[in-house]
């Protein structure tokens, strides 16, 4: 009897910090809003998030794209012949990539690789007591450390989207019509045709908000983290493994909204 | 002046002050004394607002900064210096930035000015030509004084000390002992520092406070320490393992 | 590298990609762009069924606009098109919505007008539209072809008028008395056999005389003008092409009457029977080629057949005509029209007021119903998929006994509010075209249209075609 009301008492326990803790994340996003309008902004800071975030994920999100284009190419293909429209893989590797995987599959690997890093970075600065020395000094670590991190991921999200969305169509290109022999021209000519403004541009919408998922939720955990180095390795799973399924469930949501 | 007045403060069941009653007095320097684990680092978080106590009052400036807002806090700590136990340097920076920092942060000095500013203040704690090192790079006592170098670089109205010496060599203790007093005496500063080291504690301080479960159990002059006849206070002071501090 | 600054790098970076995205923008939005400086232009239509918002709107397959805006007015459709700036609408241009294939997007195809230097300015109106709907595109083909049965009666008619005619005919008459010869022979030395084949084609008879009585029913109806075939025989213009060759039949015969004499002429002249020869020779020469050219495509069969079907309950007759075309040994296409006299229903649901719903059933009867299947065959079985009777289904055929047995079951009409139509049968060939066929139509109806059934069916190859068309001569 006791171990059940135990086990309720403990699923309770754990609903409750969830709920707390989506609250703290938007406690903190908006002190992040409030404090990203108080002047000075620390630019040399937001730079260096946005070479971290975004000059330096440049590799991974080019190889990324260009072999999801590619397989999404060799795949779209099988299935294609069967009606002898080839010609439409082009149309579906570049909604596909535009829509969809572009600005999720960028968001994942940057969560994987920026948005890690932010947590693990803030999580050591908070268990060896960088933070409270920035306190003591008078400085805000929302302001210094967070707000340019969630710039970054804001601004470079969807710019390392575009790459990704080149990438992905050229890889495509690539397997479609030197590979597959698909007609080079009516391979490109339906992506101009089927392919909206809004399709590219809701996919970068959508990508600065994966940027701002995984830089707050990073940031958070990171922020938060007690436990020593111990503490620090759990916090960067925990935030790569929150931004991960938040990004997936927002871009369900995000898509119904937009498209 | 800083007046803590009974504060208590536990984590989860730990009850780590239990009613610290404590005046630190202007232009003095204060040494806190107490065995190891026994809050001397949280006491001092209190002071400058970085820990919020469960019950009780810190008063700096006749302001109870407990129930400051981050914004008013974030003005009281402008007169505030910390070297933190472990330097809490910014990995991040290399030494000339992290002693930049505050400068950098609070002061529109021109990037020459601080340079020269911060070479001072390292040359002050014993280094010179580690500008360019990564703290990673830095001994544990190097470490120490880029960060007793960094408290003080904006010749703060307060600094808080906690455990400058511990890891230097007898040499380089002295020395900083000597810059503490140094600089105390010529800005005429406040100085609250955590020590374990006798013969430090009675070089730097004006007034000495042990803490002791939780509680402030002896406040005095270092004569005043000396003469003491508290059990406590006399195995702390002379190291022995005979006593009522049950460290076994 | 180390020599670049963060800032410069970051810097790069984002022109890099700005660069990129105002390409890819560039690219798929040529029309985007220029079409916001673009002018609209509206145009109403009865019914934009599957027309959406930013579908393209094409002259001659170019893009020269886009769909902006889709609203109701006066019960029509109102659309407004945006087209780009540099492309001018001539006042009398005609706008249809078409779509890229049977299962393709809509969108709206402009047909330019008279060059007369008078253009539509934005905001206008385009007033001519054409409805594409297929049947109506049907019945204006229609109308084509029998213009084309009337330029070949009338070729024919000039074919037997000329002197090689005449020989040509000379020679069928020569052929079929060598034909009548032939069988005068072929039947008095298999008198049993006839005898026996002629009692077959009686019992064969009597059951087609149940599916005629089904298509006279059917017949009847369109005599009536109800229905589809029957507003097709009211068309005006159909008509008068029928009419037309009519005419021109009854003049053709009318010369053959007269040119008896000439007959009896040509039949001394030598130089005719000549012509007649090589004439002869060079289509028997023709027909060689026809036949390697088909051997060839052996693979590729088309079947044309008839099916009656006579339902027990209600004493309906249905008529499926088919069209199977069979490119490959194990595929094929199926398209057809299915006489249904019970036809299909349409459900209306009303709600007045506070009342509860009025449920309105409107069968429309004598409608015609479209088949249209893909087909794959594995060994004895053959899968379906498609229209069956108008609407979506599946079908499997089980072959047997070198597929003189061919026992069929279908699915289709799968409404949420009735349960699906469900059929079962097989079918027999008696004869090489003559199919005999039973089963149960419907059988799991809740509306109680079940009703078992047996059917009549007739089918031809293009084997047979060919022998049919290539006794026929061709002129030259
Ligand atoms: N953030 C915290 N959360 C939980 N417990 C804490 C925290 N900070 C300190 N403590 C506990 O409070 C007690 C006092 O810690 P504190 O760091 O003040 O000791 P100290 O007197 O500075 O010891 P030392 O001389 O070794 O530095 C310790 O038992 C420690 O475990
Ligand atoms: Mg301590």
């Amino acid at each position: 009897m006791n171990k059940i009301a135990a086990t309720i008492d403990n699923f309770g326990r754990a609903i409750l910090d969830n709920i707390e803790e989506m609250g703290r994340i938007l406690i903190l996003f908006l002190s992040v809003l409030m404090w990203m309008v108080r002047p000075p902004l620390k630019l040399r800071l937001i730079f260096r998030q946005m070479e971290f975030v975004g000059v330096k994920s440049i590799f991974v999100v080019v190889l990324t794209g260009t072999f999801t284009g590619m397989v999404m190419a060799l795949q779209g293909y099988y299935g294609f012949k069967m009606f002898n429209a080839e010609s439409l893989v082009g149309s579906t590797v570049a909604l596909g990539m535009t829509r969809e995987l572009g600005p999720v599959l960028t968001a994942l690997m940057v969560t994987a690789r920026a948005g890690s890093a932010m947590a693990a970075e803030l999580g050591t600065m908070r268990v060896t007591e960088q933070i409270d020395a920035l306190y003591v000094m008078a400085t805000n670590p929302v302001k210094h450390l967070i707000v340019p991190r969630v710039i970054a991921g804001v601004v470079m999200l969807p710019l390392l989207t575009v790459v990704a969305d080149f990438m992905g169509i050229l890889g495509g290109y690539f397997v479609g019509v030197p590979i597959l022999g698909i007609n080079s021209g009516a391979f490109v000519n339906n992506i101009t045709k089927m392919v909206d403004l809004g399709d590219i541009y809701h996919g970068l919408t959508k990508a600065a908000f994966f940027g701002l998922i995984l830089s707050v939720v990073g940031c958070h955990k990171g922020f938060n983290t007690t436990g020593g180095a111990e503490g620090v390795g759990r916090a960067t799973t925990e935030a790569v493994v929150l931004a991960s399924v938040s990004i997936l469930i927002s871009d369900y949501f995000l898509t119904a909204i937009m498209f | 002046m800083i007046k803590l007045v009974d504060i208590h403060k536990s984590f989860g069941r730990q009850k780590v002050l239990d009613g610290v009653n404590l005046e630190i007095e202007d232009g003095k320097t204060t040494v806190i004394i107490g065995g190891s684990g026994g809050g001397k680092s949280v006491l001092l978080k209190h002071i400058i607002g970085l820990l919020k106590p469960d019950s009780g009052q810190v008063i700096v400036d006749d302001v109870d900064i407990v129930s400051l807002n981050d914004r008013d806090l974030n003005e009281i700590r402008k007169k505030f210096g910390m070297l933190f136990q472990d330097a809490a340097l910014f990995d991040s920076m290399n030494v000339l930035e992290n002693v930049a920092f505050p400068l950098k942060e609070h002061t529109r000095k021109k990037e020459k000015e601080i340079r020269e500013i911060v070479e001072e203040r390292l040359r002050a704690v014993g280094l010179t030509g580690v500008e360019d090192k990564m703290p990673s790079e830095l001994s544990g006592g190097m470490r120490k004084r880029v960060g007793l170098a960094r408290a003080i670089a904006m010749h703060p109205q307060i600094v808080l000390f906690d455990e400058p010496t511990t890891g230097l060599d007898p040499v380089m203790t002295e020395a900083i002992n000597e810059l503490i007093i140094e600089t105390q005496k010529i800005f005429d500063l406040t100085c609250v520092v955590i020590s374990h080291d006798v013969q430090s504690i009675f070089t730097v301080g004006h007034k000495i406070a042990m803490l002791y479960e939780g509680k402030i159990i002896e406040y005095g002059t270092p004569e005043k320490i000396k003469m003491s006849s508290n059990p406590v206070l006399r195995q702390f002071l002379s190291g022995s393992l005979e006593g009522p501090i049950n460290v076994i | 590298m180390s020599s670049i600054s963060t800032e410069a790098k970051v810097g790069l970076f984002v022109l890099a990609a700005l660069i990129i995205l105002a390409y890819m923008s560039f690219r798929v939005g040529e029309y985007g762009f220029g079409l916001k400086k673009g002018y609209l232009v509206n145009v109403v239509f009865d019914d934009a069924t599957g027309l959406e918002k930013d579908a393209s709107v094409q002259i001659a397959g170019v893009e020269v606009g886009r769909v902006e805006d889709i609203s109701l007015k006066d019960g029509k459709a109102l659309v407004t098109l945006r087209i780009l700036p540099s492309v001018e609408l001539e006042k009398d241009v005609e706008a249809k919505i078409k779509s890229y294939g049977i299962l393709g997007d809509k969108y709206v195809d402009i047909v330019p007008g008279t060059k007369d230097g008078t253009y539509i300015t934005a905001g206008g109106d385009i007033t001519r539209t054409g409805q594409q709907a297929d049947i109506d595109k049907l019945l204006s083909e229609l109308g084509i072809i029998a213009g084309d049965v009337m330029k070949i009666t009338s070729s024919l008619k000039n074919v037997l008028g000329s002197a090689e005619g005449e020989a040509n005919l000379k020679a069928i008459v020569e052929n079929t008395r060598s034909i009548t010869e032939n069988l005068n022979r072929v039947v008095t030395q298999n008198d049993e056999k006839l005898n026996l084949m002629i009692t077959n084609l009686g019992e064969a008879s009597a059951e087609m005389r149940n599916a005629f009585a089904a298509l006279n029913n059917i017949v009847e109806r369109i005599d009536s003008g109800e229905g589809t075939i029957g507003q097709l025989v009211e068309n005006r213009d159909v008509f008068d092409n029928l009419n037309q060759t009519l005419a021109s039949i009854r003049d053709i015969t009318d010369k053959i009457n007269k040119g008896e004499g000439t007959i009896g002429k040509l039949v001394n002249d030598e130089d005719t029977v000549d012509n007649l020869n090589a004439s002869l020779k060079s289509l028997e020469k023709s027909m060689d080629g026809i036949e390697r050219y088909v051997s060839k495509s052996e693979q590729f069969k088309t079947f044309l057949s008839y099916r009656g079907e006579y339902l027990f309950d209600g004493g309906d007759g249905k008529g499926y005509f088919d069209l199977t075309i069979r490119p490959k040994e194990d595929k094929f296409y199926v398209l057809g029209l299915v006489a249904d006299p019970r036809g299909s229903r349409t459900v209306t649901d009303t709600t007045v007021g506070a009342t509860p719903t009025t449920r309105t059933e409107t069968w429309e009867r004598d409608e015609l119903l479209f088949t249209a299947q893909i087909g794959k065959r594995f060994k004895d079985i053959a899968l379906r998929g498609g229209i069956f009777e108008s609407t979506g289904g599946v079908g499997i055929d089980y072959f047997a006994f070198d597929d003189r047995l061919q026992v069929t079951f279908e699915a289709f009409d799968f409404d949420s509010d009735r349960n699906a139509h469900l059929k079962t049968y097989a079918e027999y060939r008696l004869l090489k075209h003559i199919y005999l066929s039973a089963g149960w139509d419907d059988f799991i109806s809740n509306e109680g249209r079940e009703s078992p059934f047996i059917g009549f069916s007739i089918k031809f190859e293009d084997e047979d075609l060919k022998y049919l068309l290539g006794s026929v001569p061709i002129p030259k």
